[in-house]
């Protein structure tokens, strides 16, 4: 490898993104022959600088307008009296900041300003970036790479070789597919004509896709991944927030696209749709296309939304490459052939939109003779691109010294992909360094939240996914879940499930071994379904969320809580699990603190991140409970008495549940304790006949009012109601 | 057009709630709802039923929900533990063709008729967001609120495919509905929160902790009024709000009204009520 001319990276960084770009440049630079050295300006010797003809420079300012933590040192020794002169040396500088903040970009500016002061040449003007650097950043990273390349061993910058720096062959970045394809093999493979097509000019290919459940949304990362290897680069976009009008400057175009409900756009797709269908909606002629679209025969309107988009593409004047394909549930294998028909055919569109059909197959050589290689030249899964939003985020703060609670909020603007862990991360990084939340993976069952009224993961949860609009604008709320005590801010106490979680007995006491005799022993054996079974209900993303789910969990003093009981159930439906520890377990599981203190499951139901059968499986656990008092005590006398006045009346009779649930201890308590007096008086609500409600009084104990009739009418064909219950439950 | 459903009045209208059975009627007309009473219906349950026995509770909702399909409407309710507890029902017996299949079975031997799916279920605020209009409802309201009022959901019909086009965990609609009939909807956390009413008589000290939980942020984000789109939960929310106080030292003194009662104020119906209603705001509260 041939020595390049030396070039200093310097970075300035307090979260990492300064040293982000600083290392991207790198990577560039080398392609331009330069030689790179990246170093944190913790990292260097003010003495040293003089030394370098070329410097660039990426520094993020931090707090009031004040320089990043590892820049501190070198600040402070450049802007005191004897900083060494730089007349020689050619700069340029990258400043990171947040136009929300007075001091915006203060410390880019601050080393500009010095460099020049000190003498040196800048190449470029600095460019002052706000949070959302990435693409600005790019484009000044080339334009300053090209003119320090521009700056020969003598130091000598000559602005007409600006530009004509070429890529240095014996770099260990991976070759483009432009330059692969200059290899003499490949050209003798597929011939002059193909290779020149596959490297000329625009070779995008943009793959929308419109997902309800992901599945278009992985289809499209996958064609985009192979597009690779026809010569093309696939970008995709999220059909939510793409602008519809700059289609009509592309050449190529996929569509992938599910089908919702009755036939409707998934919810991603909607407002584009929309758009499309619009006065306001370019032509797209120049565009070829082609379009898959996932769907469900079982529905009637199979497939509709792709059918759509096909249709529209085509009457606003897009070419059809190759017909729609319109796939069923089982879509992998019909969606992989369908791709490796379109993607060849796109190819052979060239950057001018012409077609050529006499390439196609050799396009598909082409394919198949670079394949081998996929995997070696580094080629990544697209990412996926969205619009930027502005939101405001708020977060629950709690200070355990002074035992101060509030919120915080802060303006920013995050790209739609970003998760809620990742804006939680830049908060912290950029903003309040105190801001305290559990980090972890994206799948670390610790890191729940509460954003918005849900429970989530906030490293699955992409924020344009959950964020409010409510009036117009984007907001974010995050809170610690409930039911845990808070440590401080975000951070909750999880050692109370955990010694719940332990209360529970939950060791394994296997029962004598069932299976098939082997030499080595019994093996045993699980029916499928009951192993699907088990799984299920255990099914979670996260313990701490499934407690949390509970609405009772922190008002039930001792309750075990939803994630314990259902990992208890689990245990009690595990076939080898023995008798005398399923004993043990339904004994915990219908104790007070068992499945009897939940005061309500539909909280728990209604929530996601979990199996349904989750919930399922807490009611089976509650109708086990009950049957084993044989419904004695409040809770067995309240599900039987419900059950025995429905099956009475077809209408629930709240005289007899409260005067056999509460009997004439509870009733009197109610009495005195003024329950009874606002029943009748109907104290806060309105209306309601008074004769009505004093007629419970004089039938004591009438048990509530507001009151209801002692005896009520029964419902219509109450005979009907009589039957179901003797034919399916015997015991009422 | 007049749009027309089959009527559930939920659980306790006939005996708990009557203000609920008294308000609705008026507001139907002022609608434009035509109802027809499934006189025949039984209570849904109340997720109580399903404790015993969870194909029994289903199959009495099948009944109903027949009921309904046979009349060609689908079903309203303006109790919100009814609608939620229809709709979790509903959602069973469609996917699962095997249960939809036994429960047929039953409800052909016992009642003599079947159940097809094609029935939906319906709470009047989604009726009215989504099928009236809140600029209709705004038009017909001829008294204004002019109070801070607490929506109060419940957690029954916030679920997915319950709420109509609502969001499941950060719903509006209920805010949206104050305001067009001139009141100021709080913003508050306890919307959606159980107060733990199926638990009612059997864990009383903890169904009472969290209605007081409740009810206090509603006065803490200074609501003069909660209103409720549930029948069940509305019970709890009045009746035991001084028992809730009490136990667990919160200030939970607030007047509670139903949905129902509140449209019927704002359209002019029971302008007495409102008026009593009126005098309550002013005096309850510390």
């Amino acid at each position: 490898m041939s020595e390049g001319l030396p070039l200093l990276i310097l970075y300035g960084s307090q979260s990492g993104n300064a040293e982000d770009l600083a290392s991207k440049a790198a990577k560039q630079s080398n392609q331009l022959g330069l030689s790179p050295v990246v170093k944190g300006m913790d990292e260097i010797q003010l003495s040293e600088l003089p030394g370098f003809q070329r410097v660039l420079i990426y520094c993020s300012t931090w707090g009031e307008g004040e320089q990043p933590d590892n820049a501190e040192d070198l600040w402070q020794t450049a802007s005191a009296d004897g900083a060494p002169s730089m007349a020689g040396c050619h700069f340029a500088v990258c400043a990171l900041g947040d136009t929300s903040y007075e001091f915006f970009c203060e410390s880019g500016k601050e080393w500009d300003g010095w460099f020049e002061k000190q003498g040196a040449t800048r190449l470029v003007t600095r460019l002052d970036c706000d949070v959302d650097y990435d693409k600005p950043a790019a484009e000044f990273t080339t334009e300053a790479l090209s003119h320090f390349a521009a700056v020969g061993a003598d130091g000598v910058y000559i602005e007409a070789n600006v530009g004509s720096a070429t890529n240095d062959s014996s770099t260990d970045v991976p070759q483009s597919i432009e330059e692969s394809s200059e290899s003499p093999e490949e050209v003798e493979l597929v011939g002059a004509g193909v290779e020149e097509l596959l490297v000329s000019g625009d070779r995008s290919l943009d793959i929308l896709f419109g997902s309800q459940s992901g599945n278009s949304e992985a289809l499209a990362a996958k064609i985009a991944k192979q597009a690779k290897s026809y010569g093309l680069e696939g970008t995709v976009h999220d059909m939510d927030g793409f602008d519809f009008n700059t289609l009509a400057a592309k050449k190529r175009v996929i569509i992938v696209c599910s089908t919702w409900g009755e036939g409707e756009q998934p919810d991603n797709a909607e407002d584009l749709w929309q758009f499309a269908n619009s006065d306001a909606a370019s032509r797209l002629e120049g565009v070829h296309f082609a379009v898959c679209a996932l769907g469900d025969t079982s529905y009637e309107f199979f497939c509709e939304s792709g059918k759509e988009w096909d249709g529209l593409f085509e009457k606003l004047g897009a070419t059809r490459i190759v017909e729609r394909l319109d796939c069923d549930v089982d879509y992998d294998s019909p969606a992989a052939e369908w791709t490796l028909q379109v993607l060849p055919n796109l190819a052979a569109v060239d950057s001018t939109g012409l077609f050529h059909e006499d390439m196609v197959d050799s396009i598909n050589q082409f394919a198949s003779g670079t394949s081998g290689a996929e995997g070696e030249d580094g080629f990544t899964v697209p990412s996926i691109e969205t619009e930027s939003i502005q939101v405001e985020v708020s977060v629950f703060r709690y200070d355990p010294q002074t035992s101060s609670t509030g919120t915080d909020t802060w303006a920013c603007v995050f790209p739609g992909e970003a998760s809620v862990l990742e804006v939680l991360r830049t908060i912290k990084s950029t903003h309040d360094g105190s801001l305290t939340f559990r980090d972890g993976t994206c799948d670390d069952p610790s890191t729940v939240l509460s954003v918005n009224g849900r429970l989530i993961l906030p490293g699955r949860v992409r924020i344009d996914s959950i964020t409010s609009t409510r009036d117009d604008s984007f907001k974010i709320k995050i809170d610690p879940i409930p039911g845990s005590e808070v440590i401080r801010d975000l951070v909750v106490d999880h050692w109370a499930l955990e010694r719940k979680r332990e209360s529970s007995d939950p060791w394994m006491v296997a029962s004598t071994r069932e299976g098939f005799q082997t030499s080595q022993g019994v093996m045993g054996t699980m029916k499928p379904a009951v192993a699907t079974r088990l799984h299920s209900l255990t099914d979670y993303d996260s313990a701490p969320l499934l407690h949390a789910s509970s609405d009772a969990v922190p008002y039930a003093n001792g309750f075990l809580g939803p994630a314990v009981i259902a990992s208890s159930w689990a245990r009690r439906c595990d076939p080898r699990t023995a008798p005398e520890k399923k004993e043990k377990i339904e004994g915990i599981i219908g104790s007070k603190n068992g499945i009897k203190a939940e005061t309500d499951l539909a909280p728990i139901s209604r929530r996601e991140g979990y199996s349904p059968a989750i919930s399922e499986g807490l009611l089976e656990a509650r109708t086990r409970a009950l049957e084993n008092d044989s419904f004695n005590g409040l809770h067995g006398k309240h599900v039987w008495w419900y059950c025995w006045t429905i099956k009475s009346s077809g209408k629930v009779n709240d005289t007899v549940l409260y005067r056999q649930v509460l009997g004439p201890i509870g009733l009197l308590g109610n009495l005195f304790s003024g329950v009874t007096a606002r029943m009748v008086l109907g104290f806060t609500r309105t209306g309601g006949s008074i004769l009505n409600d004093f007629l419970g009084m004089v039938a004591p104990p009438a048990g509530i009012g507001k009151m209801p009739r002692q005896f009520n009418s029964s419902v219509d064909d109450h005979h009907q109601v009589v039957a179901i219950f003797n034919e399916m439950d015997g015991r009422f | 057009m007049a749009l027309k459903y089959a009527y559930h009045p939920g659980n306790v209208a006939h005996s708990g709630s009557p203000e609920v059975a008294e308000t609705m009627t008026p507001i139907a007309r002022t609608l434009g709802l035509t109802l027809t009473p499934l006189e025949g219906a039984t209570s849904c349950g109340a997720g109580i039923i399903r404790q015993a026995n969870r194909k029994l509770q289903i199959t009495l909702n099948a009944r109903t929900f027949a009921m309904a399909e046979s009349l060609g409407l689908e079903i309203l309710t303006p109790c919100a533990a009814t609608a939620g507890n229809l709709q979790e029902d509903l959602d069973s017996l469609r996917n699962d063709p095997l249960l939809m299949q036994e429960v047929n079975d039953i409800l052909s031997r016992t009642c003599g008729m079947t159940f097809s799916g094609d029935t939906e279920v319906n709470h009047l605020l989604h009726v009215l967001v989504d099928e009236i209009g809140l600029d209709k409802v705004e038009k017909l309201a001829i008294n204004s609120l002019n109070m801070r009022v607490a929506g109060y959901y419940s957690p029954y019909i916030q679920r997915k495919g319950a709420c109509g086009e609502d969001d499941v965990h950060d719903p509006e609609y209920m805010e949206r509905l104050i305001f067009a009939i001139g009141g100021t909807p709080v913003d508050w956390e306890g919307r959606t929160t159980s107060v733990g009413t199926p638990g009612l008589l059997s864990e009383e000290g903890t169904v009472l902790r969290q209605a007081a939980a409740v009810l206090s942020e509603a006065k803490e984000e200074g609501a003069q009024l909660v209103v409720s789109a549930c029948n069940l939960s509305h019970s709890v929310l009045d009746i035991y709000q001084g028992k809730a106080g009490r136990s667990s030292g919160l200030s939970t003194n607030i007047p509670v009204i139903h949905l129902t009662e509140m449209l019927s104020f704002a359209m002019g119906h029971h302008n007495t009520r409102f008026a009593q209603l009126r005098t309550r705001v002013a005096v309850i509260g510390d």
